[in-house]
């Protein structure tokens, strides 16, 4: 993950967007449930290594969107292009392997396994899934990986421990964990902060800064402070279409947005 | 596993191998027989953990790859002259493959009881062919054979006896056991327990669940086949009975009692239910004897095990090997 090169070069001002090449790209984006249009012609793209919040009242589509991304919904219309290669409909693993990986508002991990083989398992998906004569601590590789990628999330110390054992805010983090693990270009964090206490949520935030060095997050959430505080740029969403975009003083000052949070 | 666990583990599977290497020289005749059959079950039921304890799947369709097993080593030893152990094993092992492979790719597309009912439905289905299609499977009264000799036909071969018998089945059910055991240390065994715990994670982090589900179900019924070429090399019958889902029913017990997730569990269970069997159809009829109470000869001696069954779900549900576990954990 952090290469001497990424390393070396001095933290990276907030993207403008124009220099950076398009990691993701959504165009006319649309599902329906039965009558219900979830997201409706959704048009966005995000550059490299941007950190991009998606905002919205409850119901907006925004874990639908995500859903949309990592392949768990198949969008009704509309292409998805990751790299410049349309990924729509492609199942969650192929995407997965592409390089989109989520975190899940609803903690999501295998709860009776350590906090390692979490991580563990999400690094063994990149290379030697299949070896069935090994065991699988002799893998060097993987479990250095696995072993760095708890360090980058704090949670080394607990490597041993049931994961259903850990608290609240560390298996959130494991949730962040994992999904790095994977080695993603793209991560797509939904309310990492969820349930959090104030201390934990300054925390993550530093976590999220802090991986964000060569890595294009997405990020949904619903506390303003750490959206504004963290996105370089903000999308709002409003009944499944894109109601505003533009930076953190931006959206503070759109008209549009304002009357949308106010009334909700 | 630390060291200090290693030691203990691997001394306890000597001292087991050991005992079991030595009981046939000590057992009568019918208690030998009993113990080849033990593990013989228990291989079966060793086989369907993989999918019951690793995977999260419940087959009921592991008799139809323990009988295809049979048919597979039965068609073998009528064929080809001399009879050859080896190929009886090769040709049990292939029928048993074809059948996983088929009942693989359309049952693990389904979930939970949906992948139970269909593996049950296509094992009934191998069970009506072979029942109904005499002139190949001899239908309802089976195939008969000669037991193949132990050796390489032409080179050198003996006889089996009752005891090399026995230490024959042994050692493919140990080096089996080891396999299996290696299987689910595997990175490949961490991802089906990945799966049980978390399907949908395991295939959001980019594995093709499907894929490893069947590979799991046709590794599972080529463990199941060669229990089945067991069978009909110590019996030396194959018999349509041995395909019907009963079976699998059984294994699921033997399974439950035992302790799933634990491959050794599978085989302690297998002999305790047997054992327990074998022991009430005999305690009644000898309470009939010894105490003049002829009415009690017929009892019918299952209703006994069914309550014991009942009892160890309620108050051991983790099984035999798992409780012996947890207490030693303690």
């Amino acid at each position: 993950m952090n290469t001497p090169a990424a390393l070396a070069a001095p933290s990276p001002a907030p993207v403008r967007g124009d220099a950076k090449p398009t990691v993701l790209r959504t165009e006319g984006l649309s599902i329906r449930f039965g009558g219900l249009t979830a997201l409706n012609d959704v048009n966005f793209e995000v550059k490299r290594d941007e950190i991009r919040a998606i905002i919205g009242p409850n119901g907006a589509g925004k874990s639908t969107l995500f859903n949309c991304l990592t392949g768990v919904l198949r969008p009704t219309s509309g292409r998805i292009l990751f790299n410049g290669e349309n990924i729509s409909g492609l199942p969650p693993n192929r995407i997965s392997q592409k390089g989109i990986a989520r975190s899940y508002q609803i903690t999501n991990i295998l709860p009776n396994a350590t906090t390692l083989e979490n991580v563990r398992i999400a690094a063994q998906s990149r290379r030697h899934g299949w070896n069935m004569m090994r065991h699988h601590r002799n893998f060097g590789d993987i479990m250095g990986k696995a072993e760095a990628v708890l360090a980058s999330v704090g949670l080394l110390s607990k490597a041993s421990e049931l994961a259903a054992n850990l608290s609240h805010g560390e298996q959130r983090n494991l949730e962040i964990g994992i999904a790095l693990a994977t080695e993603p270009q793209l991560l797509c964090l939904d309310e990492p902060t969820a349930g959090m206490s104030a201390a934990e949520t300054h925390d993550t935030m530093q976590l999220v800064r802090r991986i964000s060095k060569d890595l294009t997050i997405l990020i949904v959430e619903h506390d303003m402070k750490v959206v504004m505080e963290l996105a370089h740029r903000i999308t709002v969403l409003h009944y499944g279409a894109i109601l505003a975009e533009g930076t953190p003083a931006d959206i503070q000052q759109n008209p549009k947005v304002l009357e949308v949070y106010l009334k909700t | 596993m630390t060291k200090r666990h290693a030691k203990i583990y691997w001394t306890g599977f000597t001292v087991i191998i050991a005992l079991l290497v030595i009981a046939p020289l000590v057992l009568p005749e019918f208690w030998r027989r009993f113990l080849t059959e033990i593990l013989i079950w228990g291989l079966l039921a060793m086989s369907s953990d993989l999918l019951i304890g690793y995977t999260g799947m419940v087959s009921f369709g592991h008799s139809a790859f323990f009988g295809l097993g049979m048919y597979g080593a039965a068609a073998a030893i009528l064929m080809v002259k001399p009879p050859n152990l080896w190929l009886a094993i090769l040709y049990g092992l292939a029928a048993s493959a074809a059948v996983a492979m088929f009942v693989a790719y359309f049952s693990t597309r389904l979930r939970d009881i949906y992948f139970a009912i269909t593996t049950l439905i296509f094992s009934q289905i191998f069970y009506v062919i072979i029942f109904t299609w005499t002139e190949v499977t001899g239908g309802e009264n089976g195939l008969s054979f000669a037991r193949p000799a132990l050796g390489i036909p032409g080179v050198y071969t003996v006889p089996f006896t009752s005891t090399t018998l026995h230490w024959f089945v042994l050692a493919i059910v140990a080096i089996s056991y080891l396999v299996l055991r290696r299987v689910t240390q595997s990175p490949f065994g961490m991802v089906l327990q990945s799966i049980r715990e978390n399907e949908a994670r395991t295939r959001a982090i980019g594995y093709p669940v499907e894929r490893y589900k069947m590979v799991a179900v046709m590794l599972s019924g080529l463990f199941a086949g060669l229990a089945g070429v067991l069978y009909a090399i110590q019996n030396r019958f194959a018999a349509p009975d041995f395909v019907y889902f009963l079976i699998s029913g059984e294994v699921v017990i033997f399974n439950v009692m035992g302790g799933i997730g634990t491959l050794l569990g599978p085989i302690v269970g297998a002999g305790f239910f047997l054992g327990l069997r074998e022991g009430f159809s005999r305690l009644f009829p000898w309470i009939a004897t010894t105490f003049d109470m002829p009415y009690l000869a017929e009892f019918p001696y299952l209703i006994p095990v069914g309550i014991i069954f009942i009892l160890m779900v309620i108050f051991l549900p983790q099984g035999l090997l798992g409780f012996m576990k947890q207490r030693l954990n303690q």
